[in-house]
């Protein structure tokens, strides 16, 4: 039985460990051809051992699959470049990127460093564009392409201790928004995943910022992101489908992927508005916001009652 | 006037013109001392003419208000901590961060450099952090504080030819609900606005990308004639209010205002769900269900076009 990228060329960015290993794994086993691309670099952007890109496309290959390594970082445009034609070297085309590459460096806004901020920005953030963008090239020009970005719950509701990761991964978010807009006419699509699993990645969240947010029973998500359960590998069967010729019909959407759970997410929309002929005036807003915009709005961090001595 | 704000000092950064120069006038009307922050830049983010923030801070001392004019950028750590030290030195303290500062490069996601995708990531996305990180240092040391940040319609939906912007004011979203979580226990609040406004950014995007809109037949979000009729300074009386003690329980939500409408916009929520209780999908179950459910009928804001 064919499979369901029988034939197709797949980039796999971030591919060395978790959600990227999976997904780079079922993309081959479908009958992609795989460039496995990770520099190999601790969780926080340090190091590199260029073994563990080797390591994963060897497994592929075992198992009687096509893959090719690619140590390749993700955050200049020489990187994107050199990966993208990596693929074109490797397999002779492109029809599929996914890019998972990714970093963590938590910490309260107030205490954040501008390394820490530039870390991660141009991982995830810059990291996406690069490749994304070279891939467009090739896409417009083939008429034909499939996008996988991914985005998370942190960015999409808010993470404490994550002003970087979530602001990159919102970030994401709105780029591959455009970009299904930019490419769509092509016959190309962008999509991003925000996944659930139990990753090195969260495993890192510092301890400072879970004990904060347990002491203040603060959630991380507005109620709606539970404790992080489930295995990377849950995530890849719907980015797989994603890259296959069923979805060509599924652009600029945002899917949450948690376990066996695959949701799409809804696109903003104004939730209660309040109009008026002309400028409101400050003192009508302060009448008039309390019972209709602020009434029982939620407040995911309020401030705790002021302590009496 | 209310003098809702009255004896609060307020940054307001990108104020020499346009979103900014309205708030920090009607911030000024309504009592606050203001630092008008603008390097006075072109649109694409090249130039500087300090005459702009000094003209805006003119204008409101004019008018009986205070003011002063800072003319360092945002996209550096330093000008960051600069235009907070500008706030503290001229006015001894800090209450209200509201950060419109922004550049366009607009370009298809094929043809923009990385000089683009820089620039723009950085005066957007970066320059909010600058100014909102040093602010929060004050604002937890003294356990109260307003910021207001600026995203767009073009990062939470999406608008050809905009890439970058669309990923910096997305990001901006993002910041601002995690600086709200961050922040929130101490009292501080972190609200995002994504204005639709007639203003010379608009201007700014280049007539390839209108062109390749209108014949691709994919709409950007908003009518070019519609927009023309938004005043900028219309957007201002709702920060006011989010930077005033009224507010004091909004957090983490992004507000859409345009004219006399303001909404407030929805956290993503779950449209459709398919659920495998066994954990992991095997993709040949996986596959006709998210066909023919999950995805079904799903809205494509830019179908294929036949090549010509």
């Amino acid at each position: 039985m064919a499979g369901l990228v029988e034939g197709k060329v797949a980039i796999v960015t971030g591919a060395g460990r978790g959600i990227g290993q999976g997904i780079a794994k079922l993309m081959a086993q479908e009958g992609a051809s795989v460039v496995v691309v990770d520099p190999g670099v601790n969780v926080d952007g340090s190091g590199g051992d260029t073994s563990i890109a080797e390591q994963v496309a060897s497994e592929i290959r075992d198992s009687g699959g096509s893959a090719a390594a690619c140590t390749e970082s993700v955050v200049s445009m020489e990187g994107g470049e050199k990966i993208v034609q990596t693929a074109v070297d490797s397999f002779g085309k492109l029809d599929i990127v996914v890019t998972v590459a990714g970093i963590l460096r938590d910490r309260m806004v107030f205490n954040m460093t501008e390394q820490e901020w530039d870390d991660v920005i141009a991982v995830h953030l810059k990291g996406t564009f690069t490749v994304v963008k070279h891939a467009c090239i090739l896409f417009r020009q083939q008429r034909s392409g499939s996008i996988v970005t991914f985005s998370s719950t942190s960015g999409l509701y808010g993470n404490s201790g994550q002003a970087n990761y979530g602001a990159a991964k919102d970030g994401i978010a709105g780029f591959t928004r455009v970009v299904a807009r930019d490419m769509g006419r092509y016959g190309v699509t962008a999509n991003a995943i925000s996944p659930s699993a139990a990753t090195r990645m969260t495993v890192s969240v510092p301890d400072e910022a879970r004990d904060l947010r347990a002491q203040r029973g603060i959630g991380s998500g507005g109620g709606t992101v539970e404790a992080i359960r489930g295995e990377p590998e849950d995530i890849a069967p719907f980015a797989v489908w994603l890259g296959s010729d069923q979805a060509k019909h599924v652009n600029g959407h945002i899917f949450h992927v948690a376990e066996g759970l695959v949701t799409l997410l809804n696109e903003p929309e104004p939730v209660k508005t309040i109009h008026k002929e002309g400028r409101w005036t400050v003192e009508e807003l302060v009448r008039v916001v309390p019972a209709t915009l602020g009434f029982e709005i939620y407040n995911p961090a309020p401030a705790p009652p002021p302590t009496t001595t | 006037m209310s003098d809702i704000l009255q004896g609060k000092v307020a940054i307001v950064t990108g104020a020499g013109r346009g979103v900014g120069r309205g708030v920090a006038r009607l911030m000024a009307q309504e009592g606050a001392s203001v630092v008008v922050v603008d390097p006075g830049v072109n649109v694409d983010g090249s130039g500087f003419d300090a005459s702009f923030a000094e003209q805006v801070a003119s204008e409101i001392r004019n008018e009986g208000g205070t003011a002063v004019a800072c003319t360092e950028s945002v996209a550096t750590m330093e000008g960051g901590e600069k235009i907070i030290q500008s706030a503290i030195d001229s006015f001894g303290k800090l209450d209200i961060v509201v950060t419109c500062a922004g550049i366009l490069r607009d370009r298809m996601i094929f043809n923009m450099t990385e000089q683009e995708w820089d620039d723009v990531i950085s005066v957007h996305l970066k320059g909010t952090f600058t100014v909102v990180k040093h602010a929060c240092i004050l604002f937890r040391q003294q356990r109260s504080g307003r910021i207001v940040t600026f995203s767009s319609q073009s990062g939470l939906v999406g608008n050809s030819g905009q890439a970058n912007y669309g990923a910096a004011k997305s990001g901006i979203a993002g910041f601002t609900k995690v600086v709200a979580r961050d922040m929130g226990r101490y009292g501080i609040t972190a609200n995002s606005i994504a204005p639709r406004a007639a203003t010379r950014m608009i201007g700014a995007i280049p007539e390839s990308a209108n062109e390749i809109r209108a014949r691709g037949g994919v709409s950007g979000l908003s009518e070019e004639g519609e927009l023309e009729q938004l005043d900028p300074d219309d957007i201002a009386p709702f920060v006011a209010y989010l930077a005033s003690d009224y507010a004091s329980n909004i957090n983490g939500q992004t507000f859409l205002v345009w004219g006399g409408e303001v909404s407030l916009m929805s956290q993503p929520r779950p449209e459709r769900s398919i659920y495998n209780p066994d954990g992991h999908w095997p993709t040949e179950e996986l596959a006709p269900l998210a066909a023919g459910y999950l995805t079904k009928d799903i809205p494509n804001p830019a179908p294929a076009q036949p090549s010509r």
